[in-house]
């Protein structure tokens, strides 16, 4: 069997025939029509193997078949069906595509390097990387953690807070005279103050996700796009109202006219004056932007 | 008929050609029995095949295009908020790494003892332990640059607006993440038992328990029980130091693989 498949390109199928007439005992009757044997496909079977020409091979030995009767990738891909043919199907398509918009552009190619990773972009990253950690050792070394009293579940501190970065969602949590009461309800509300303020969360963190799916388009500048950059502002100045927020205990004592109702009043009306402000900048400056890029385009191309 | 197995092909003959040096010969011996076993040769290939992709001639980019690259460059800084985040990502690493020797999340006390074994353990570390006040103060101090990074990362993404197609899925890993890199911050902030840890143990229960329907079974799955004690401590410490580390870890390597397939967002 291997000597029959195993075929070399420079043995001449008249010497396959001499050997396969060679073969008196064992062999299917299919093997014994000559040149043709290099048909077979099937991988050789033990019976094969023991033609008197053959040695008996105990590894497996040449299970290839041969060239000519491999199937090709694609007849082997055509045979399965299925998910892994429609994902093949679309590989080749999404490929010849993309080669027929490689072909049809006329995009420019490149004709300077760009800026080099070595050394140019490497020192310029390692000095801002060694800048940042010796900036964090520093003020490590500096200020370091003080050690609080140890857990007391018996005694609650005057002032309880997570660290810097969570105050926002400690706003949050004082946010509950927001919570209104429905007359539909007969002045009930529909869920408790604590639970409606943590509920509260769920909008503002929804409204991540769904940022890049409600603003679609190719502006990229904050002028290009005033009313998205006008909410940027508002939920960044509310991040920072809100963090005031938790910590409103403390700002009455320091600043005595900021009484509580005002200051959540003022929480949310401040994002609302930076949003507006912001879109009325942004707003004006576009026109002058759009007249700028617009004299360019048309100093490159006058009208006729 | 021998069981010997034949050599396909010999390349004894093959290598005396060669006229190898002694240690040509032995490299590519080495080889040679690897790439028998470990089929190496097919791996070589892939690899050949990213060094010539790596060295295609890729397109113009956009701040090549329109010859913006000063007025890119003059950004930098705020395009360098992901790396600095991570850069403190593995400062925390490390230090982190250091205190888990120390630290024990026990909040038991120990016989006669008023303080519990974690308390007791951050003020070994901070008082006794070497060079301990300075790697807690590191750990803690790049915890703060950290989430400081990843908000500024935020905001520079947004008003660039490099969030947008095909960045979009991008966006949503950043958003998980920076939801994860704060659990983290407070999982870490409970770890010392201190005071303002107890009770703020003591406000994230009580969030969980007011979310309507799963509150009490979050609470019980990320604080163990309706009050803060030994099992909150333990949840969060193992949130801490074994889930959140693989979670943050893969994730960012993600986010930063598809930076690195999608290109940066270039400023227009």
């Amino acid at each position: 069997m291997n000597e029959n498949t195993n075929t070399n390109d420079d043995r001449t199928a008249a010497e396959n025939a001499d050997e396969a007439e060679l073969r008196t005992d064992g062999g299917q009757p299919s093997d014994e029509t000559g040149p043709s044997s290099e048909l077979r496909t099937d991988g050789g079977e033990p019976n094969d193997e023991t033609g008197p020409s053959s040695e008996l091979r105990t590894d497996g030995g040449a299970i290839t078949p041969a060239d000519d009767d491999s199937p090709s990738f694609r007849e082997r891909k055509e045979r399965t069906d299925g998910l892994s043919r429609l994902t093949y199907e679309y590989f080749e398509r999404s490929r010849r595509e993309d080669q027929v918009l490689r072909d049809d552009s006329d995009y420019v190619e490149r004709d300077v390097l760009g800026f080099p990773a070595w050394p140019h972009e490497m020192i310029r990253n390692l000095s801002i990387t060694s800048f940042f950690v010796g900036v964090i050792l520093f003020v490590s070394a500096t200020m370091p953690p003080p050690l609080e009293a140890p857990a007391n579940p018996t005694s609650t501190p005057a002032v309880i807070l997570p660290d810097w970065y969570l105050y926002w969602s400690f706003g949050i949590l004082k946010t509950e005279t927001l919570n209104l009461e429905l007359a539909i309800l007969g002045g009930q509300t529909i869920a408790t103050d604590r639970t409606f303020a943590v509920l509260l969360h769920g909008p503002i963190i929804a409204m991540m996700f769904l940022v890049p799916f409600l603003n679609k388009g190719s502006a990229r500048r904050p002028v290009e796009q005033p009313f998205w950059s006008a909410v940027g502002v508002f939920g960044v100045i509310l991040s920072f109202t809100l963090s005031l927020l938790a910590i409103k205990n403390l700002m009455a004592t320091r600043v005595p006219i900021l009484t509580s109702e005002l200051q959540l009043w003022l929480s949310f009306a401040l994002p609302f004056v930076g949003a507006t402000i912001t879109y009325a900048v942004l707003k004006s400056m576009r026109e002058g932007y759009m007249y700028d890029l617009n004299r360019r385009y048309y100093r490159l191309r006058p009208p006729r | 008929m021998s069981l010997e197995r034949t050599e396909e092909f010999d390349r004894g003959d093959w290598l005396e050609d060669k006229e190898l040096s002694r240690v040509e010969r032995g490299y590519l011996l080495t080889l040679m029995w690897l790439d028998k076993r470990l089929r190496l040769v097919d791996y070589l290939e892939l690899l050949e095949d990213a060094y010539y992709k790596t060295n295609l001639q890729m397109p113009k980019s956009h701040t090549e295009q329109y010859n913006l690259d000063n007025k890119f460059w003059y950004w930098y800084p705020l395009y360098s908020l992901g790396s600095l985040s991570i850069i403190a990502y593995v400062l925390l690493a490390i230090s982190g790494a250091l205190l888990g020797f120390y630290y024990s999340p026990s909040a038991t006390s120990a016989a006669g003892a008023d303080a519990t074994i974690a308390y007791n353990q951050i003020v070994f570390i901070q008082t006794d332990l070497n060079f301990g006040f300075m790697l807690r103060s590191i750990h803690r101090w790049a915890a703060q640059f950290m989430v400081a990074a990843v908000f500024l990362h935020m905001i520079r993404v947004y008003f660039t607006g490099a969030y947008k197609e095909p960045r979009e899925l991008n966006w949503i890993l950043g958003v998980v993440l920076i939801l994860l890199t704060l659990l983290f911050g407070y999982s870490g902030y409970v770890l010392p038992w201190n005071q303002l840890a107890f009770w703020a143990a003591q406000i994230g229960l009580e969030m969980a328990l007011s979310v309507p329907l799963i509150g009490e079974w979050a609470a019980q799955l990320l604080f163990g029980g309706f009050s803060p004690g030994a099992p909150t401590l333990m949840r969060m410490y193992i949130l801490h130091v074994f889930v959140l580390p693989f979670v943050v870890t893969s994730l960012i390597a993600i986010h930063v693989g598809i930076v690195w397939m999608q290109g940066i967002a270039e400023p227009h």
